[in-house]
């Protein structure tokens, strides 16, 4: 299921991987569970339904939710701004694969990472649910965080977290005012 | 042809013609032997035979061997069509089935059920008064014997010709019922190489007579080929029974070929035919002549086969006119491409909308004129595209015959089973996926419904119960009900149950249709017995869900003692619906159409309690922009849709009324399950993504509304149901 990076394995294999930033942090995903990437052109939202779950997109016929990943990290939602992107990805659910978007500030390269360059998740310090993270990617002055998309994306998990906000109406309507994509 | 494409058409036809002969048996069972129903069976079984065989698929063909020999005695009388012929024969239509499933799953090698067999085998046998073997291939089997044919007639000389000849006639009505001589001809060509082959147009009448739709023309050939007589013979296994066909083998004797110049109407000029090619003059001018010597024993070969479709045609025939003329009517498709296409078409609603949205900006006369006409079109193909994949619902329905039957005799039962409504139609792709909901609803109903002979007497009941399946297009809805004379549900027993369970608490009142719903919770089950059929405590909560699958909805309605009625209310199609749009802030929601009543303006109205009074009569109604939470912005006067789903309406409030559209359905998926208002999404002409409501669940949290009266605010956030169903 997750795509493999095997900390410290055999090293003559690279892995390419997408960089895209959330507001001032850098991310990185692996390259092969993106479809395209496109420029955000509005959503429609959906009412009652947690910020993180955006909304959805026309995505040439096919109706593909959106998820703001700042906002299901916990963080502040994403604004709009002349850089944000949508990322399609594609994510298994139960032996299918679905189209899924999300939404992030500014994609900026893909880069090739050799495997001695991936170091494993940190116990502490990335601010971020350990199981989200698939490695650390050290580049020449800083590290990146390599985001298990898989988990990320859990459409179990994030269905279930519908239910769970949808009894708190309070962040829903955070999502109604914040929310003025088109 | 494809052998593999080959094999599916004869596991089709063969589950086709299994469930006519089912269909039969169960008609002789309900009203009596009837001849026209017994030559159904026959024919269902002899065909299967015939062209189990064409592949060399022999277990089915020895199987159904027997089968259509205890048939052929039915047939003229010599064995009795009674109660256990009957159930014997359902039992060996079941096994054959099963040895087609095992062809549809490519292992045929298998014996699916040998013990199986061999009882049914045994019970046949019994019948039959003999043992199997004796009785061996009377039918088709007979011609791949009799190859050389030279024993039996060396009284004359052979022909000449290495080859096989073939002469064929058909009956002129081949066509109408999908077979057409050609492709058996092409077929041919895989056995052997054709050679002189003569199209006689003996049979053609005068141009202004003739009818485009009969075949008239019959063929003489020649075929070079290895294969043996019962190989050459089986390329017609499909078509025998309509048509005269003899086949003459390489050197076959004189006499053969004046027997088969006196089988057809016009000998002289069949006789300069084949003097073309097939024969040498002499012996085409011998063959016309008398037999020079007495020919003491009949010729064997040809005349077998042309005496036993001779005899079978006048037999065949009376059921099959009717049944030609309804299977012209069809041309099977397979469900991908008619899918592929509808989804072509939805791609053309929304391209064609975009247009029109240009259109409209430009105006340009002319432009949305053309733009318009295109719309109209678009429409027309929608709804027949639409329509292609609508189905009778009686696909269904024919299962339950059989089902009734058997399972009340399996609860010592007495059951009629009344179907109406057979020929409502519905998409396809939701007659596969009712199957099951409503099997559950009927074998419960048979099962906890209807009672007992005795209970039913002491009631006052007819001994029989009666089981309804009816069907009826309502609003833009197909509407199924299953109901029994039963005893009817027990409001207090229901109760007291969801109140062990502790599905609801006894302080609570319920309204009588709340207490049916229950029924309908996960893991409720009022029968005290365990029964083999039903009340295994899973059930009616997942026919719920599957229904709601679909996008309806199914309710109970009963009275106590005098019985119950399930009734399944589905959309009329799962693809594309008339929608209607409607503005609430920014965002654009839409509403099926069917269900849209009328539109008001708001600001008419009293509308202060989340019901207004309309002509008098009180009307519950939802705000949308409360009910989704959106901003309250500053705007004019709002509108309101009536809505009516079932016998309920409501009101939902709007900003502005944007109007009609043909909206293709796009699930939101998953993720977005949870939400109850929402069904699923469409995209608009300009591109955006618009949202479509759940009528019914509106309309249900409006009027659980007017039931339980709460201000308005919190009717506004979040209507209670939704908590208790996620």
């Amino acid at each position: 299921m997750t795509s493999s990076i095997a900390p410290g394995a055999s090293p003559a294999i690279s892995q390419q991987f997408l960089t895209f930033s959330l507001a001032s942090e850098l991310f990185a995903i692996p390259i092969e569970h993106i479809r395209e990437i496109i420029e955000f052109g509005g959503l429609t939202q959906i009412p009652l339904m947690p910020v993180f779950l955006r909304g959805v997109i026309n995505l040439r016929g096919a109706v593909v939710p959106v998820v703001d990943l700042a906002a299901r990290f916990g963080r502040a939602a994403t604004e709009v701004g002349r850089r944000t992107c949508v990322v399609i990805l594609e994510v298994t659910q139960d032996e299918r694969v679905l189209p899924l978007g999300v939404l992030v500030d500014a994609v900026n390269e893909v880069i090739t990472v050799e495997a001695d360059q991936i170091e494993p998740t940190p116990e502490f310090g990335a601010r971020l649910r350990a199981e989200f993270i698939l490695g650390m990617l050290r580049l020449s002055e800083r590290f990146v965080i390599a985001l298990d998309i898989q988990k990320v994306l859990s459409v179990e998990e994030m269905t279930q977290l519908a239910v769970t906000e949808e009894l708190e109406p309070e962040l829903a309507a955070t999502l109604a005012v914040t929310d003025q994509g088109f | 042809m494809d052998m593999d494409m080959a094999r599916d058409a004869l596991v089709q036809e063969a589950r086709e013609l299994l469930d006519a002969m089912e269909a039969a048996l169960l008609q002789i069972e309900a009203s009596g032997a009837d001849s026209e129903a017994i030559n159904a069976i026959f024919r269902a079984a002899h065909t299967i035979k015939g062209s189990a065989g064409l592949f060399a698929f022999n277990r089915i063909v020895s199987f159904t061997h027997i089968v259509e020999s205890v048939l052929d005695r039915v047939r003229t009388g010599k064995l009795p069509i009674d109660a256990p012929m009957l159930s014997l024969l359902l039992n060996c239509g079941d096994y054959i089935a099963q040895l087609v499933d095992a062809i549809a799953a490519r292992v045929e090698e298998v014996e699916p059920d040998p013990a199986r067999r061999a009882e049914l085998e045994e019970q046949l046998n019994q019948l039959l008064g003999e043992p199997a073997q004796t009785h061996a291939a009377p039918a088709p089997a007979p011609v791949a014997s009799a190859i050389p044919a030279a024993q039996t007639s060396v009284v004359e000389d052979p022909v000449n010709s290495p080859y096989w000849h073939l002469s064929l006639r058909f009956l002129p009505d081949v066509l109408r019922m999908g077979l057409d001589p050609l492709s058996f001809l092409q077929y041919l060509g895989n056995v052997g190489t054709l050679l002189n082959l003569r199209t006689l147009p003996e049979g053609l009448p005068p141009l202004a007579q003739l009818d485009p739709e009969q075949a008239y023309l019959g063929f003489e050939l020649d075929l070079q080929s290895e294969e043996d007589r019962a190989a050459i013979d089986g390329v017609f296994d499909f078509i025998r029974d309509d048509a005269s066909i003899v086949i003459l083998s390489p050197h076959a004797p004189m006499h053969e070929y004046r027997t088969l110049l006196a089988l057809r109407p016009d000998p002289q000029m069949l006789a300069e035919v084949l003097a073309q090619g097939t024969l040498t003059a002499d012996e085409a001018a011998r063959a016309l002549l008398p037999p020079e010597e007495t020919v003491e024993s009949v010729p064997v070969n040809a005349p077998v086969v042309m005496t036993e479709t001779a005899a079978k045609a006048p037999a065949a025939r009376q059921g099959e006119d009717k049944k030609g003329g309804y299977e012209q009517k069809f041309i099977k498709v397979e469900v991908s491409k008619l899918d592929l296409l509808i989804d072509l078409v939805g791609e053309l609603v929304i391209a064609g909308a975009g247009a029109s949205l240009i259109a409209n900006r430009r105006k340009d006369s002319q432009f949305e004129e053309a733009v318009q006409s295109i719309a109209e079109l678009v429409e027309h193909i929608r709804d027949a595209a639409l329509n292609l994949r609508m189905v009778p619902i009686g696909e269904v329905f024919q299962r339950f015959p059989r089902v009734v039957r058997d399972i009340s005799h399996e609860l010592g039962k007495e059951i009629d089973l009344v179907v109406t409504g057979a020929d409502t139609e519905l998409d396809k792709s939701m007659v596969e996926r009712l199957s099951d909901p409503l099997m559950h609803i009927v074998r419960n109903a048979m099962d906890h419904g209807i009672e007992a002979t005795e209970a039913r007497l002491a009631a006052g009941k007819p001994a029989a119960g009666t089981l309804r399946l009816n069907a009826f297009h309502e609003s833009g809805s197909i509407v199924i009900e299953v109901s029994d004379d039963g005893r009817g549900l027990n409001k207090a027993r229901i109760l007291a149950k969801a109140i062990e369970r502790g599905l609801v608490t006894a302080e609570q009142s319920l309204a009588e249709h709340e207490v049916f719903r229950l029924i309908f919770e996960a893991g409720f089950s009022t029968a005290e017995q365990v029964t083999n059929l039903s009340g295994r405590g899973v059930g009616m909560d997942v026919v719920k869900k599957n229904i709601e699958s679909l996008r309806g909805e199914v309710e109970m309605l009963s009275t106590e003692g005098a019985g119950t009625t399930v009734r399944i209310r589905l959309p009329l199609t799962l693809a594309i619906i008339d929608g209607f749009q409607v503005m609430v802030n920014e965002s654009i929601f839409v509403i099926p159409l069917d269900l849209v009543i009328e539109c008001i303006d708001l600001a008419g109205l009293d509308g202060h309690h989340d019901i207004v009074k309309l002509r008098g009569e009180p009307l519950p109604f939802i705000r949308l922009r409360e009910l989704f939470e959106l901003p309250r912005l500053e705007h004019g006067r709002e509108s309101l849709v009536v809505v009516q789903f079932g016998q309920q309406r409501a009101g939902l409030v709007v900003d502005r009324l944007l109007g009609e559209f043909q909206a293709v359905i796009k699930p939101l998926g998953e993720l977005f399950s949870r939400i109850k208002s929402i069904s699923g999404s469409t995209i608009l002409g300009d591109g955006k993504v618009a949202l479509i409501l759940d009528v019914a669940n509106l309309v249900h949290q409006a009027v659980q509304q007017q039931a339980a009266p709460q201000n308005s605010k919190a009717a506004g956030s979040l209507a209670s149901p939704q908590k208790s169903n996620g």
